[in-house]
């Protein structure tokens, strides 16, 4: 077992230690006495089969699900107890759409600036940065029901980011997405990571996780490795994360 | 590739199974399923099982008797005192007496449904007709004719202690009516209540579907993530579905006052406010219901629960007066029995504010409960 309290970060925005999360239906234990550390402008990967606990961590986080046990700290403060204020500095896309449908595009990414109280000034600003990164610049004034997968995606993606938060948590983030879009995608995100944006993404595509600074493995709801790409691959002396993951969840597929 | 059928008994069966398959799993819509046709059936069964009765009224006997001299012997008549121990033994009518004036005021302000009077040569009279004078003996009613149900019980009580007192014949009716002296038509009698119906059933049923669908589409777990409190969420939709009870209010008068020609003998402001005061009412009773309901299916059915018991035992259907006293008790917990109370007292009696403080003050606090309830109950996190 890995002990990730020995790598400190020179600015940590998250921090946990012991957390645990025992759903009261079905009594399951979906994260298991999580320590995670998470520096800032870092891109964090959690990586993990169906069901290993990587959600239920993001939710706990984000302050959207409470912990049964265990300490969160997102940018210094306590979650869930300062998670209002929390919330202000941080940006989520879950792993559903999460998007209201009869709402344009225009309008989905506006009600969310209005949660953050932005004006409508510095919000068309903001629009019109974001729409042509995310190639959804055409798209503007379409109901997003009438959208493709990969491009309500972005559109999720535009409403965790519209308001310039500290931390975004994407959840999934780039399912549906083909992978041109994808690999401009990361250098998207490379380049808000460099202006010092902490970005925590869970996927279960390896090779995406290859790209990250770090990576936390899970496996039922338990951190099982962690450090950078290359740290991991030569820990076990692997060629590709996805073979470190495929020998380390051997036997351990977990039911979704 | 094998040959597929135009018609497969197999894929159909395939439909049947999953649609039961999903019932099964979804627990909460069972226990509905069973409950709630059991518990409208109940309420049902016991409302309309019992017979109009207890029907509040006055009798002013005015009738000074009339003694009738045969030879030595000499007997006293009163039959306006045999008709009221009549009426008194009727269990359709709870009898009351005192003068005439204060019948009609009790009738005005709905305390009885009629005031009788008897005139002083009542029992004169008839004796002369039985000895073969061609003169009838006029008997003033003062009635409440707001509704048909208990206009014709009141009656038939009437007519049947005459009857049992002296036979049929003799007696002239004097009928009037009380609220602006119309004989309302059934349409007219039955708006009020109409028009609350359609305000619970269609306000509780936008309001539940538009919250709970902020539940399935997944934007819920999304919003707790940011500074949106549960308060300020749940006032948000208040006032969106407060804007849109509005609307269905007014839809709703328009139908019923301009398309049926519905009497408004109060004033038509009071009238919108208090349909508005109860559409906010219902408002806030789906925001709090929303809180039990995780899917549409179960929204939904929530909604005939409500309507339906209401309209058993807010006296729509049969008065509540006649209800056993249990019942009426229950009655009172109710919204839509002060609803129809307020409406057919704007409406049909032209009753101003003063008339239906009491109204407005119990819906206010029943809406502000309501509120209180769901801003307890609303979730601010997902589910542990």
């Amino acid at each position: 077992m890995v002990n990730p309290s020995s790598y400190s970060p020179k600015e940590p925005v998250i921090e946990t230690s012991n957390l645990v999360k025992i759903y009261k239906e079905g009594a399951i234990k979906a994260v298991d006495g999580l320590n995670l550390k998470i520096g800032k402008g870092e891109i964090y990967a959690l990586i993990g089969a169906n069901g290993s606990g990587k959600t239920t961590t993001i939710s706990m986080l984000t302050g959207s699900l409470f912990p049964t046990s265990g300490e969160i700290r997102v940018l210094g403060l306590q979650v869930p107890k300062k998670r209002r204020i929390v919330a202000a500095a941080i940006g989520v896309a879950p792993q559903e759409y999460a998007l209201y449908s009869d709402l344009t595009v225009e309008q989905n990414i506006s009600f969310f600036a209005k949660l953050y109280n932005m004006d409508r000034s510095s919000f068309l600003k903001r629009l019109d940065e974001l729409l042509p990164i995310l190639k959804l610049n055409e798209r503007r004034k379409t109901a997003v029901y009438n959208l493709s997968g990969g491009m309500k995606r972005r559109v999720s993606i535009a409403c965790a980011l519209v308001h310039q938060p500290r931390i975004v948590f994407l959840d999934e983030a780039t399912v549906g997405i083909d992978p041109v879009l994808r690999a401009f995608f990361w250098d998207y995100f490379r380049s808000l990571a460099e202006a010092g944006l902490t970005i925590v993404l869970t996927s279960h595509v390896m090779d995406e996780a290859e790209r990250a600074d770090r990576i936390g493995l899970m496996r039922a709801g338990k951190l099982i490795e962690y450090g950078t790409p290359e740290e991991i691959k030569q820990r076990h002396s692997a060629s590709s994360i996805e073979q470190v993951f495929l020998k380390l969840s051997e036997g351990a597929v977990a039911d979704e | 590739m094998s040959k597929t059928k135009n018609f497969s008994p197999s894929r159909v069966i395939a439909v049947t199974w999953r649609v039961l398959t999903q019932i099964r799993r979804d627990r909460r819509t069972i226990a509905l399923m069973i409950f709630i046709p059991a518990l409208i059936m109940l309420i049902f069964g016991f409302v309309l099982g019992g017979q109009t009765k207890n029907l509040p009224i006055l009798v002013d006997n005015q009738d000074a008797g009339y003694t009738v001299h045969a030879g030595q012997n000499s007997t006293s008549f009163n039959f306006g005192n045999e008709v009221l121990s009549s009426l008194q033994s009727d269990d359709q009518v709870k009898l009351s007496q005192g003068s005439f004036e204060l019948g009609k005021t009790g009738v005005d302000n709905g305390t009885y449904y009629a005031a009788i009077t008897f005139p002083a040569n009542f029992t004169e009279v008839l004796i002369l007709r039985n000895a073969g004078q061609s003169i009838n003996a006029p008997v003033t009613i003062y009635i409440d004719g707001t509704n048909p149900t208990i206009e014709a019980t009141v009656l038939a009580a009437l007519q049947s202690s005459l009857q049992n007192t002296f036979g049929s014949g003799g007696v002239v009716l004097n009928e009037q009516f009380a609220f602006g002296g119309i004989q309302f038509s059934s349409l007219d009698i039955s708006i009020p209540s109409v028009i609350s119906l359609v305000l619970t059933q269609t306000v509780l049923l936008v309001s539940l579907i538009v919250i709970v669908r902020e539940t399935t589409s997944g934007v819920l777990s999304r919003l707790y993530a940011t500074p949106l409190s549960a308060f300020e969420r749940l006032l948000g939709y208040s006032i969106a579905l407060l804007i849109l009870g509005m609307a269905m209010t007014g839809i709703v008068l328009f139908m019923g006052l301009g398309i049926f020609g519905a009497i408004v003998q109060g004033s038509f402001a009071l009238l919108f406010l208090g349909a508005v005061l109860y559409a906010s009412l219902n408002i806030f009773l789906a925001v709090f219901l929303s809180n039990f309901a995780r899917n549409e299916l179960q929204a939904v059915q929530l909604v005939p629960l409500i309507t339906l018991t209401s309209m058993a035992l807010s006296g729509m259907l049969i008065p509540v007066d006649s209800f056993p006293s249990w019942v009426q008790t229950l009655a009172k917990f109710i919204p839509m029995y002060y609803a129809n109370k307020l409406f057919e007292g704007i409406m049909l009696k032209g009753y101003g504010i003063s008339n239906l403080a009491q109204q407005f003050i119990i819906l206010s606090g029943i809406a502000a409960l309501f509120f209180v309830l769901a801003v307890m109950t609303v979730k601010d996190k997902m589910a542990d």
